[in-house]
């Protein structure tokens, strides 16, 4: 397949906003529309934008698949304490811990921030993972 | 060709249906505001601290729920994994045959 100047040149000027915007929703989740699953898919568009203008390959050495899975586990696992920590804190299994905290000393949003980077960042590794599995070439 | 038309004609009826019935639903009373409603209104922001009351409910008062969801997507890709990674066993046996 023939690759135009076009897709090369916008693909790669694009893709740095399309994963700087995604975390943006990551980040502002609680305050603006948005959040951790919206986020993470807007992150993995970028990667998937990426791979169809420049190939796995390339792709692939910027986000290795072993680091993508990684990241899916151990935002998982990460998720799970945070779930805990709530549990520990006398809240339930993903309670909110910073509820009996004094607010102005600890937002009480932070909770909410913590579990929308988490979400965010292993639905990301998740589905970008997902496509450069199912889009490589050649094994 | 004959079959094809009418095919089209079916589709934009179907369409067709599906739109007056979001306009009767859209256009009808809203649901009258319950107990659970006008207590996450009133309390949603203040009690988890977010001020986009979407991400209260999906991440305070139901975050086992999105717990759930998480689950999902990490079973597909594991799936997806498995899969590909047996497809491939299959060629190697195949080509070493």
């Amino acid at each position: 397949m023939k690759k135009t100047t076009i897709l090369d040149l916008v693909s790669r000027k694009l893709a740095p906003f399309m994963l700087l915007f995604g975390l943006y929703l990551l980040s502002y989740g609680h305050m603006s529309p948005g959040g951790g699953f919206q986020g993470g898919v807007v992150i993995a568009s970028g990667v998937i934008l990426l791979f169809v203008a420049q190939g796995v390959g390339t792709t692939a050495s910027l986000f290795p698949f072993r680091t993508l899975s990684l990241v899916e586990a151990a935002a998982f696992l990460l998720l799970l304490a945070a779930g805990l920590a709530g549990l520990a804190a006398g809240a339930g299994f993903l309670g909110n811990p910073m509820a009996g905290v004094d607010v102005r000393a600890v937002p009480r949003v932070s909770m909410i921030l913590v579990y929308n980077v988490l979400i965010g960042l292993k639905v990301g590794a998740g589905i970008s993972f997902v496509c450069m599995y199912l889009f490589r070439e050649g094994r | 060709m004959k079959s094809g038309h009418l095919l089209t004609v079916l589709e934009v009826a179907l369409l067709l249906l599906t739109a007056l019935f979001l306009l009767q639903a859209l256009q009808g009373p809203h649901p009258e505001s319950s107990d659970v409603r006008g207590y996450l209104v009133e309390n949603g922001s203040h009690e988890t601290g977010a001020l986009n009351l979407v991400t209260a409910i999906y991440l305070g008062y139901r975050a086992f729920d999105t717990m759930g969801e998480i689950v999902v997507l990490l079973v597909a890709v594991t799936g997806v994994i498995y899969f590909a990674a047996s497809r491939e066993r299959k060629d190697e046996e195949d080509h070493d045959s």
